[in-house]
């Protein structure tokens, strides 16, 4: 599907035509540094999830996180969008510290984040609903929306009517209507089977060529992430750190993700990437298995 | 997937070869089993009532003690004929029913209110929320006599004793459904940049509607015994007035037959407030329970 195809014609025009759409924004660059996350637990006991993290994407990066369960990648992208605060570090998006909800952002959650009660034009078009834009202007932003991830007639079905498939389109155009300068992605398409996912990560990039908002993609599956992304960084086992970051010299626009993954280039990143994360995999497995024992 | 069964036991309809068939002889069996279904329905209505009445007419049971169905619908006839001792029969139930609509409005507006707030804002819900668990464990319909005394023998005491009743279910449903509100769904609106009053109004309320929907059901039927029972502890009309009168004259069959008047007020109250839930409501996927029956 080509729905991106016309996306920089349309956005010229809409942006002359409409009053308090705000322009588009830059994407912004996102760094963390120092950064470390403890939390209490009901019982009383005190768990680290993040310790030292550092990280840095430049303004416009597609940047994967990958590694075992429980590492803390989801913690670092409530941190940067300012639904958390660290414990100790500091999380700053386009120069400026982060406090309070992070301006610009754009989150697409691992579980539905849609308003059941609400049909598939009504949760595209909240975001700018909670901006203050007028109905009706934010309803024909949302039509335009839900037209360009395909799902032209379905703008008045409920959330329930709808597959898995079309669940995360629409949550892809309600996380990209406002324009976001940096979009934050946590496991995404991780309950989508794996012919839609692919289909999925294609509409992502096309859309994403178009406005190039920065990127945080937490994902577990180390093909879509060196597929997709600009920068794969593993962590280690909770509480997790950085364990290394690896370029991915791809060259862009990827094309389809179904083919890049057996180009030779593609094979030699898996490799690498593989042998570093496989020894937190297995960490964390060892770990779980022992405490589920004991 | 659950097959349905049909009353006879058989698990679905028998092979056919023919494929047209198919839909036809479901709904052959569809119907066949609706009739069987209003059959049985019928059959107990009339061994009930029949043999009720036989038992009585036998004089294993005592019709002055337990009533006749016979003597309630002649009982029925001269209340519409003759009207009660307190004036026309119209009057009583318009009376019975203005007291308990009003306490039932009164009673959900302030359960709604209350409720949505208490929910959204933990500390004073935690510094009330001993009161509140007193308040309930009180036998609330005692109320009833602190209002005949203060507010006399109109209508107002039996509103405020309605309303009382209604407002506590309606109130701690309101309660738990703001407080199970999907934290993905708040974190969204968040994110996207929803003021505190969007939140309220866009995901809060909408999420707990269901909870108070389902609490109407049960708070229309307390409106009710708030009403009537206002009305026993002293009043100048009404059904409740027309019961106590009944009891007092040693008259069983009057009671039955006020008692299936407000069963009729009751299950017409119901029905309003399935169509008000259907309303609402729309965007719910059908459940099993429902799917089953249409």
């Amino acid at each position: 599907m080509t729905v991106a195809s016309t996306f920089t014609r349309r956005r010229r025009t809409a942006q002359g035509a409409r009053e308090g759409t705000p322009p588009a924004r830059r994407a912004a660059q996102i760094e963390l540094s120092a950064v470390t996350k403890r939390f209490v637990t009901p019982s009383g006991s005190m768990f680290t999830a993040l310790r030292d993290v550092d990280l840095a994407i430049s303004a416009g990066k597609f940047c994967a996180v990958v590694g075992p369960t429980g590492c803390g990648k989801s913690t670092t992208l409530t941190m940067v969008a300012g639904l958390d605060r660290p414990s100790a570090g500091s999380v700053r998006v386009g120069g400026q510290a982060v406090g309070g909800i992070t301006a610009g952002t754009g989150f697409m959650f691992q579980a539905d984040a849609l308003m059941p009660w609400k049909t598939v034009l009504g949760n595209v078009a909240l975001g700018p609903m909670f901006r203050g834009v007028p109905k009706k202007d934010a309803q024909s932003q949302a039509r335009d929306w839900v037209r360009r991830v395909g799902l032209a007639g379905f703008e008045d079905h409920h959330p329930h009517q709808l597959s898995g498939g079309m669940r995360k389109r629409v949550s892809l155009a309600a996380a990209l209507i406002n324009e976001p300068s940096i979009l934050l992605m946590d496991e995404p398409f991780g309950a989508l089977d794996v012919q839609t996912k692919a289909i999925m990560s294609n509409e992502l990039l096309a859309l994403w060529e178009q406005a190039r908002p920065s990127v945080i993609f937490v994902t577990h599956d180390l093909e879509e992430a060196i597929a997709l992304a600009d920068q794969v960084v593993v962590m280690t086992a909770g509480p997790g750190t950085v364990k290394a970051v690896y370029d991915i010299g791809l060259p862009r626009p990827r094309g389809a993700v179904q083919e890049i993954r057996f180009e030779s280039r593609f094979l030699e990143l898996h490799h690498q990437i593989w042998e570093s994360l496989r020894e937190e995999v297995e960490r964390a497995y060892t770990r779980t298995a022992q405490g589920g024992r004991s | 997937m659950s097959e349905p069964t049909t009353a006879t036991g058989l698990i679905g309809p028998a092979p056919v070869d023919d494929e047209a068939a198919v839909p036809a002889g479901a709904r052959a069996a569809a119907r066949r089993r609706r009739a069987l279904m209003w059959a049985a329905r019928l059959l107990t209505l009339v061994i009930v009532i029949g043999g009720w009445q036989l038992l009585t007419n036998a004089k294993i049971v005592d019709k002055f003690f337990w009533g006749q169905p016979s003597g309630i619908v002649s009982q029925l006839n001269d209340w519409l004929r003759h009207g009660t001792t307190y004036g026309p029969i119209w009057l009583q139930i318009w009376t019975t029913f203005k007291e308990a609509v009003l306490g039932f409005a009164f009673g959900v507006v302030a359960g709604v209110i209350v409720g949505v707030l208490l929910g959204q804002f933990r500390f004073f819900s935690e510094v009330l929320s001993p009161y509140i668990k007193v308040a309930n464990a009180i036998p609330r319909i005692v109320l009833g006599s602190l209002f005949t005394v203060a507010l006399g023998l109109g209508i107002a005491a039996k509103v405020s004793l309605a309303a009382v009743l209604v407002f506590f279910v309606v109130f701690f449903n309101a309660f738990q459904g703001v407080r199970e509100v999907d934290r993905n769904l708040l974190n969204n609106a968040r994110v996207l940049g929803a003021s505190r009053r969007a939140i309220t109004r866009h995901v809060v309320i909408p999420s707990a509607l269901t909870w108070i929907i389902a609490s109407l059901h049960v708070a229309f039927g307390l409106a009710i015994i708030g009403a009537i029972v206002g009305e026993f502890l002293g009043a100048q009309r009404g059904l409740g007035l027309v019961i106590a009168n009944a009891q007092n004259n040693f008259n069983p069959d009057g009671v039955f037959a006020a008692m299936f008047i407000i069963a009729v007020l009751a299950l017409t109250a119901e029905g309003l407030i399935g169509l008000l839930e259907r309303r609402l409501l729309s965007w719910r996927p059908p459940s099993q329970a429902e799917a089953a029956t249409t």
